[in-house]
């Protein structure tokens, strides 16, 4: 039977600059089971990265607060770790894929020694096993000479060899729950099918957990069964892809929709585009985030905030759902 | 590729057989690539990152020389031009990039970097560059009120209608839009095709709408053309692409493109390609080793361009596919 594998808990994080006091992401609960795939989308600075950073606890401690009731990882919490047993964690039983592989790769060691450096820390064993260990994540993300891959350069590689070696490193221990952070949003369709095919793997063989950020949700029905929409810090849907793309109870989510170009044999019609833009963190509007920009905002939207309402197993937190 | 002989003036845009490549010819980035573009008609350039798109923009605008090939501008060879004709050709043929927080000068203000290619060109008095420059900002959706403020200031939307902006101060006939929209969110990218959809209709501006994402392509060209590693494999109307895409190439991409469920990784066929070098110069067709309705000639030749003959030709504009698949088909009807 599955069960949650990552399971997180009334989550808020803000940040303190001066006197301003920025909620970035506001009490959202959720929870993955093994082997599944959840997307997280909305527009960019609508805090979807700063969950992924929270769940981590890779926010810098200075300036950012972090408060939940739990973040588990099958069964154990993580957010009352030490920054020292957190290390056991991070890249053993959670791992994290980030959207510039440029950046997080170090441009100073090899792609075999940075796979190997995390398989050292967290398993240990000898020289053999690592580079074997090494040598197996290469070539299961598809690489057919691992052992010329392993010895080049992160410069060396294109944009989506580096999001492959990513992959290789992130999974070289076979954690239980993958964060994918806006994986393919710098490459192109056919590489970004091929980074895809990646993460549908992992979830097949390993039953691994993947919450999938990405502000693409064309990426999310390809990739993921179930699909939260967050806007300003707060969730607004929660349920699985099908029903969302055919049926989006959230007026954001309906607006997200449409202004996702369609391929059709005839020419379409003009997109549409939500109107306006997110608003900055520091100036939120009171009452629901979306009413000012929502078309089907009522008084009651400006003054408090909707609950979740729940049916057959999706959640939408709006007054007037569709 | 053959010609169009349908326009009765020259396009406003033609490329002809042109070769590009890099480092003393060992990185090929295009190989005799030829395609027009008429007076406001929009062209979509798809494929893969590496494939040589944006080498080709580059070469329009004349920041690289050619290995061999033309680029006519109204029926004149901008490598032939002098300065000052090229000078004149430019302001007619305006560049917006992929980042826009990457191509606006941090250090200049709005109404400095609007002013700049007026200057530079040499367009109008004071007065009137700045009725051009309010009438430019009611155009892309912004107002007078951004000119004193800086690119930081802005989202990364509006940054990019500032690129469009300063693009078309100088009244371009032709925008090359290289990947314009690819780094933007959903909701901005959509705000931003209105944008151009709104200068296609109203303005009768011409695009060279480089992209690797051909869900944007289908919003908004009217013909479109594929590259791979350095050729072109398929140039088709877009209705017709879309309706029936020839190349198996283009069939996989529109397939990546469609797909509305999680992806299988049994589905595994694709690789990733290296760039091009003149070393592996083969002369096999270049798809070859992906293709999956291979050939045993594939292997051997390099196919060479077919048209494909459709109804309302004669409306829609020609569709040539490079592919041995169409050999017999071409041998048909010759």
């Amino acid at each position: 039977m599955s069960r949650p594998a990552l399971k997180v808990k009334n989550l808020s994080v803000w940040f303190e600059t001066g006197s301003a006091r920025r909620k970035v992401v506001d009490n959202i609960s959720f929870s993955i089971n093994a082997g599944e795939a959840t997307g997280l989308v909305g527009e960019s600075g609508c805090g979807k990265s700063m969950t992924a950073l929270a769940i981590l606890g890779l926010l810098p401690a200075s300036g950012a607060s972090i408060n939940t009731d739990g973040i588990e990882i099958n069964g154990e919490d993580i957010s009352t770790l030490s920054a020292v047993q957190k290390r056991a964690v991070l890249g053993r039983h959670i791992a994290m894929i980030f959207q510039q592989p440029g950046t997080a790769l170090d441009p100073v060691f090899t792609v075999g020694q940075q796979i190997s450096a995390v398989y050292r820390r967290h398993t240990g064993g000898n020289k053999q096993n690592i580079r074997q260990a090494m040598l197996d994540s290469l070539e299961s993300v598809g690489f057919g000479q691992a052992d010329d891959i392993a010895t080049t350069y992160p410069h060396q590689l294109s944009g989506g060899m580096r999001q492959l070696v990513m992959i290789a490193m992130a999974t070289v221990c076979k954690p239980a729950v993958i964060i994918a952070d806006e994986p393919t949003t710098a490459l192109d369709s056919s590489t970004r099918t091929l980074i895809l095919q990646q993460l549908e793997r992992l979830r097949t063989e390993y039953q691994t957990a993947i919450l999938l950020v990405s502000h693409d949700l064309t990426v999310v029905r390809q990739s993921c069964r179930n699909v939260m929409v967050m806007y300003c810090g707060r969730l607004l849907e929660k349920t699985d892809c099908k029903s969302l793309f055919s049926h989006a109870r959230h007026p954001y989510s309906a607006g997200l929709l449409s202004c996702i170009p369609q391929i059709s044999i005839n020419r379409p019609p003009a997109i549409h585009a939500i109107p306006g833009q997110v608003p900055n963190a520091t100036e939120l509007p009171a009452g629901c985030h979306f009413a000012p920009r929502c078309n089907r905002a009522e008084p009651q939207c400006q003054q408090s905030v909707p609950d979740f309402d729940i049916k057959d197993g999706s959640a939408v937190a709006c007054f007037r759902p569709l | 590729m053959d010609k169009p002989t349908q326009h009765s003036r020259p396009p406003l845009l033609e490329v002809r057989e042109l070769s590009l490549s890099f480092h003393q010819q060992e990185q090929i980035a295009a190989e005799r690539v030829s395609f027009s573009i008429a007076t406001g008609n929009t062209l979509g350039l798809v494929g893969a990152s590496g494939s040589g798109k944006s080498s080709i923009a580059r070469a329009i605008m004349r920041l690289l020389e050619p290995d061999s090939g033309e680029i006519l501008f109204k029926g004149e060879s901008i490598f032939q031009m002098d300065s000052q004709q090229l000078m004149a050709t430019r302001q007619r043929i305006q560049l917006v990039f992929q980042e826009p927080s990457a191509s606006l000068s941090p250090r200049r203000s709005i109404e400095q970097t609007l002013l700049e290619p007026l200057e530079h060109f040499d367009i109008g008095d004071k007065n009137y560059r700045h009725e051009k420059i309010r009438q430019t900002l009611q155009t892309v959706g912004l107002g007078q009120d951004v000119l004193r403020r800086y690119p930081h200031q802005f989202s990364a939307g509006q940054q990019q209608r500032i690129s469009i902006a300063r693009a078309l101060v100088t009244d371009p006939e032709l925008l090359i839009a290289d990947e314009a929209v690819s780094s933007l969110d959903v909701s901005i990218q959509a705000q931003i095709l209105q944008l151009i959809q709104t200068l296609q209709t109203e303005h009768s501006i011409a695009f060279l709408f480089i992209s690797h994402d051909l869900a944007v392509i289908r919003q908004i060209v009217d013909h479109i053309a594929v590259m791979y590693r350095g050729q072109l494999l398929e140039q088709s109307p877009a209705d017709t692409f879309f309706n029936e895409p020839a190349h198996p190439y283009s069939r996989a991409l529109l397939s990546f493109a469609c797909a509305n469920e999680p992806l299988s990784a049994a589905d595994g066929t694709w690789r990733l390609d290296r760039g091009r070098s003149s070393t592996d110069n083969s002369s096999a067709c270049l798809f070859a080793r992906l293709c999956p309705d291979k050939l045993a000639v594939c292997e051997r030749l390099e196919p060479a361009d077919h048209a494909i003959q459709h109804k309302n030709q004669h409306a829609l504009g020609p569709h040539c596919v490079k592919c041995h698949l169409y050999d017999e088909v071409n041998a048909n009807e010759n």
